[in-house]
């Protein structure tokens, strides 16, 4: 279509909208308000899914971990890793952060209360490189190498303990010998909640402190490793298989299928729910064009006497439902900015949510949205989609009349 | 005469209402040349709109053929139909049939505009026009502020403005008072003879049959009479 020829039709399909403005607006609020509330809801289950996602795999499993192999089926002090500081010094030139991780059991107490805990010991500053764990802290402060006598402990730990920030800690379990292993330790930190097994059980120590506690002398047990920046998990799995190729590599979504297979469930929900809403404008889109088409059957049979071809007359029925939506996103999306600077800056508070845990991932008790092109390019494409797919048949129906019968429409 | 514009060699049309056919055409010839104010008139029923309506490549014969400056519409696909109307066509119809959303300057300009031509070529051709049909001044008003007589114009305008081989006029009187419709011919008359306008119009106003130069009268679907005034004269 030439340029003059599109100009032209855009202004007569403008100038069609108004002929009956209050359809057309009604129409039009319709596809502002679906969009408004699709933009909200998927910015807000993004930032929830993302929050979990960034949990899971910042804060707790990474994108890859490496184990010796058969640790995974059988965790022991005895099955290693052995040059786990080569390999993390390998995975980092490579550009992928990474972290070692010295994992063993034991039984804590304070007070009259005891549980049993997963023991962890790590570089505190190394650590941070590869892992947003020291971030997660709620209350005192982070692990120090001058302090191998502080803990950094899960929060519901702490609240079945009954400690807090300064607290002592008994902690006891077997070394490396076969005897028993025992120590007193300091709170120095509560960890926020984040994860089941870490809030439950979780106890971090420094790597000095681990292997004095279980006379341990081998290698990490674990190396966590992070995608580098704007790479992907899949880069990071190649790169570990690369250089670990005799020990057991596996991605996040090896490792933890039920919360990768929930994660996409909720992305999948997300986009049947926005489907579902979107229908039901289909419908009202389909069923305002339809009217505006059949209104109008005997002009547009005239168009086509004069020369308006049937590509042409679709264009028209196109453009103006391209109208109404392009002024719907642009009015949803203005609507929808202050709501999303206001949840993605303040959330929305749910403390009934805090500390509740899904497939192993907690939920904060602030939920904040999350505003990114998923976020807003799903619900804009989606709708852009749906009323092409309504617009179509009012718009074939239109491009297919035979101008002869059209004109003795009455 | 000279060659011919537009050719009907045994053309038929037959409509089927329910289980009856209707011959609406029944092997009609007819040819009509460049600069022709011709007026095919007849009874309702007679076949002049359906004659019309070939021409105009509106609608398709059951047999024989149509063609419009030697080329055969019978072998046209629709797009090109399209063109056909867009480019070698004009229409004038009883109701008027303007877009009620466009001015009347835009009305006018329907046809250029959908040709894709130039907005400065458009602006002085309709200009020209608009002043030409008596329009001038009146360029911004929308069909509803436009009384019958003026509506016809701007619609007369807008069949010529493509320059087109032939314009059809269906029954372009019967809407308007005597006087527009005195009017009217007047300005269809002023075009023919001084832009060369071809003019074919189906009708029965006794205005119209008077002011043609070639009288086609149908009956049932046949040409019962073709006469041609200036030669009788």
């Amino acid at each position: 279509m030439k340029t003059q020829t599109l100009l032209g039709t855009v202004r007569v399909a403008w100038r069609n909208l108004w002929r009956n403005g209050r359809r057309s607006l009604v129409t039009i609020a319709a596809m502002t308000l679906a969009l408004l509330a699709m933009v909200i809801y998927a910015s807000l289950m993004r930032g929830l899914l993302g929050d979990m996602e960034r949990k899971l795999l910042e804060v707790e499993v990474g994108d890859v971990q490496i184990h010796a192999p058969g640790y995974l089926d059988e965790p022991t002090l005895y099955d290693d890793l052995g040059e786990s500081e080569r390999l993390v010094g390998d995975l980092a030139d490579l550009g992928f952060p990474a972290t070692a991780r010295f994992l063993g059991g034991g039984l804590a107490a304070a007070g009259d209360a005891s549980a049993g805990v997963q023991i962890v010991g790590l570089d505190p500053e190394a650590d941070r490189v590869a892992s947003g764990l020291a971030g997660e802290l709620a209350e005192g402060e982070w692990l120090s190498a001058s302090e191998p006598s502080g803990v950094v402990i899960g929060s519901r730990l702490a609240r079945t303990f009954g400690v807090e920030v300064g607290s002592e800690l008994v902690i006891l379990g077997q070394s490396v010998d076969g005897g028993i292993a025992n120590d007193l330790y300091v709170v120095a930190g509560v960890l926020g909640s984040f994860s089941e097994a870490v809030d439950r059980s979780g106890v971090f120590v420094v790597e000095e402190a681990f292997r004095s506690f279980f006379g341990y002398e081998g290698g990490a047990h674990r190396i966590i490793v992070r995608r580098a920046p704007g790479g992907s998990t899949e880069d990071a799995l190649a790169a570990a298989l690369g250089l670990a190729p005799d020990e057991d590599v596996q991605s996040w979504r090896q490792l933890q299928p039920t919360a990768a297979s929930m994660l996409d469930a909720a992305v999948a929900g997300l986009q049947v729910m926005m489907t579902i809403v979107y229908v039901a404008i289909a419908i009202l889109i389909l069923n305002a064009m339809l009217m505006a088409v059949f209104e109008r059957i005997k002009e547009l049979g005239l168009l086509k006497a004069l020369g308006m071809s049937p590509r042409h007359v679709l264009s028209l029925i196109l453009l103006e439902a391209g109208l109404q939506t392009g002024i719907a996103i642009v009015a949803g999306l203005t609507l929808a900015a202050p709501a999303l600077w206001y949840l993605s800056e303040h959330g929305l508070q749910m403390a009934g949510l805090s500390g509740l845990t899904l497939m192993g991932m907690s939920f904060d008790s602030r939920w904040y949205s999350q505003v990114d092109a998923f976020s807003i390019g799903a619900p804009v494409s989606m709708l852009v989609i749906i009323v092409s797919l309504a617009v179509l048949y009012p718009g074939l129906k239109a491009a297919r009349l035979r101008p002869i019968d059209a004109m003795r429409h009455q | 005469m000279s060659q011919p514009i537009v050719q009907l060699d045994g053309v038929t049309k037959v409509y089927r209402q329910g289980s009856i056919d209707v011959h609406a055409l029944r092997g009609v010839d007819l040819e009509i040349a460049k600069g022709e104010f011709t007026a095919i008139c007849g009874p309702s029923g007679s076949g002049k709109t359906t004659t019309l309506n070939l021409i105009g490549a509106l609608d398709s014969p059951t047999s024989g053929t149509v063609r419009l400056e030697n080329e055969d519409l019978g072998a046209l696909s629709r797009k090109e139909l399209s063109e056909i109307r867009r480019d070698r066509i004009g229409f004038v119809f009883q109701a008027y049939n303007l877009v009620p959303v466009l001015t009347a300057y835009e009305n006018a300009e329907m046809v250029l505009w959908v040709q894709g031509a130039p907005p400065e070529d458009r602006q002085r051709k309709v200009m020209e026009l608009l002043e030409d049909v008596g329009l001038s001044g009146l360029e911004d008003r929308k069909p509803s502020e436009l009384s019958g007589g003026q509506q016809q114009r701007v619609a007369i305008a807008r069949a010529i403005a493509s320059d087109p081989a032939v314009v059809l006029a269906d029954e372009p009187t019967a809407n308007v008072d005597s006087e527009t419709a005195d009017t009217l011919l007047d300005l269809m008359e002023r075009l023919n003879k001084n832009r060369g306008v071809t003019f074919v119009f189906s009708t029965h106003d006794p205005k119209v049959m008077d002011r043609a130069r070639r009288i086609v009268r149908m009956v049932d679907g046949s040409i019962s009479d073709d006469t041609v005034k200036d030669a009788v004269t």
